[in-house]
């Protein structure tokens, strides 16, 4: 009797052993690469986490959960590629894969997820994000293009400087706090927009959405000329503008334009039927 | 029946092969349902169409004349309204699926005039309860056949953010349409075919070769 329990719970913890031993692989990667780097990483499910690492090498490590998802890796010169490469049965849970990056600050970084989050870090090359669900964090990030596209992940960027900085989303929330650069354009279909900067580089700030609502928050001393419009929606403005000349007929409650200070970037917020408003920060 | 299971079928129930088991799980599960509903719409338009050819660049100018004429596209951006990159790196490109509806819409009218209502009176189409449905492009019908193999939560995904950037671009266009010289419509529109392109950009991703 007790020889045969000791077997059933030999048995057991070996079921249980293999069953933990095969969940997890991790997996290592090391490769040298030269000045301004391209780092590609496709992974349909999971996070993806890239940071500034050291110049002139590519550290990765990839957590993967089962056996029906394998790591892709190809190294051509100056460019790497990562894929996860999903074998026949995988799913959101068996195909889900976490990896932690770290690039030379200089380094392209392409990543590309359905799910999971898309985080980069104290990057200054170009970043493109693409994701179908996945969130997205942009965070002290500088002197390189933006480019970030999701249909239904929330969309952060904080303390980015710089460099063009382009938003396509459809339902995600799309919060930039600290941005500023030439060119900033974030285009939303559902999905609320929020900023909270000083508007600064002498840039373009162009934010456009259908339904979603569209918030931007300024210090008394930002200079800014701003357009402001909403087909169906209302419009308001905490600042006290100068008044211009508006290239279409303003209507009361759903348009404004005017200057403050010296106008040196350009703001145009665009709603069909979304609210607007101009906030201006307190302290 | 899982859904899985019933995605592998799915080809004998088109064709009318079905067993009971297959009903109740379509009766409960509404992205299984969907699928099939898309499937036997996508199937339908596909009898509908007409095998394409690429059109001579004489139909692209025309097309584009007919834009101008209809105050979607303009020559030149007033002075005193700074959109630069911002518009003239959209400019052409919407212009492309906007043509290519329009083409598909021409050559659908050219072929099935009474079809597409050109020989009714005004009078009798108030009669009529609810206006017909929209039929779906040819190019949203090829996204959602791109995106099927996909699992059932993400298909709806596709089909509802489909709809949404639909509906900018309607909102857009009407509103165009009824002031042409309206500046601000014609970035919302270039905007919407923007969203539009990204979901066409994020369905064929996967779908290329050596991708997953």
């Amino acid at each position: 009797m007790r020889t045969q329990r000791a077997l059933r719970a030999a048995t057991v913890l070996m079921f249980a052993g293999m069953a933990f031993g095969t969940s997890t692989v991790r997996k290592d990667l090391h490769f040298r690469v030269g000045k301004h780097p391209t780092v590609s990483i496709n992974n349909p499910y999971g996070p993806i986490t890239v940071r500034a690492g050291a110049p002139q090498q590519v550290v990765v490590v990839a957590m993967l959960h089962s056996d029906r998802v394998e790591l892709d890796q190809s190294q051509s010169r100056n460019r790497i590629n990562l894929v996860s490469h999903l074998l026949p049965g995988a799913d959101s849970i068996s195909g889900l894969v976490e990896y932690e990056v770290l690039v030379p600050p200089d380094a392209d970084v392409t990543l590309h997820a359905d799910t999971g989050t898309l985080h980069a870090e104290k990057l200054h090359g170009d970043l493109t994000m693409e994701g179908v669900n996945a969130a997205m964090e942009v965070v002290d990030c500088a002197d390189g293009h933006v480019h970030l596209k999701t249909l239904n992940g929330n969309v952060n960027l904080t303390n980015v400087r710089n460099g063009h900085v382009e938003v396509v989303s459809m339902n995600g929330d799309v919060v930039m706090t600290g941005v500023s650069g030439p060119y900033v354009s974030v285009n939303s279909n559902s999905g609320r927009i929020q900023y909270d900067g000083d508007f600064g580089g002498e840039g373009e700030y162009n934010f456009i959405s259908h339904t979603g609502n569209i918030e931007a928050m300024a210090p008394p001393y930002a200079s800014i000329d701003v357009l402001a419009r909403s087909n169906q929606g209302p419009v308001e403005s905490d600042f006290s503008l100068e008044p211009k000349h508006a290239p279409f007929i303003s209507r009361t409650g759903s348009a404004f334009t005017g200057t403050l200070g010296k106008a040196a970037s350009s703001v145009r917020l665009f709603s069909f039927s979304g609210k607007i408003h101009l906030k201006k920060r307190q302290n | 029946m899982k859904c899985l299971e019933f995605e592998r079928v799915l080809p004998e129930y088109l064709e009318g092969n079905y067993l009971p088991e297959q009903q109740a799980h379509l009766q409960t599960c509404a992205a299984c349902s969907n699928l099939l509903a898309d499937l036997k719409l996508i199937s339908e338009q596909a009898k509908s169409l007409i095998a394409s050819h690429e059109p001579s660049p004489a139909l692209w100018n025309a097309l584009e004349e007919r834009l101008r004429r209809e105050g979607l596209i303009r020559q030149a951006q007033p002075p005193g309204f700074r959109l630069r990159s911002f518009s003239s790196r959209w400019r052409l490109a919407w212009l492309v699926p906007l043509a290519a509806a329009i083409a598909i819409g021409t050559v659908v009218k050219l072929h099935y005039p009474m079809k597409a209502g050109d020989t009714q009176p005004v009078a009798r189409q108030e009669s009529i309860p609810a206006p017909p449905a929209k039929p779906m492009s040819s190019e949203d019908l090829q996204l959602l056949t791109t995106v099927a193999e996909r699992p059932p939560a993400q298909r709806a995904k596709y089909r509802a953010n489909l709809d949404d950037a639909n509906s900018f671009i309607r909102d857009a266009e009407q509103s165009a349409k009824q002031d042409p010289s309206d500046i601000f419509m014609q970035q919302m529109l270039i905007n919407a075919y923007e969203q539009k392109q990204m979901l066409y950009d994020l369905a064929v991703y996967r779908s290329e070769p050596g991708e997953q």
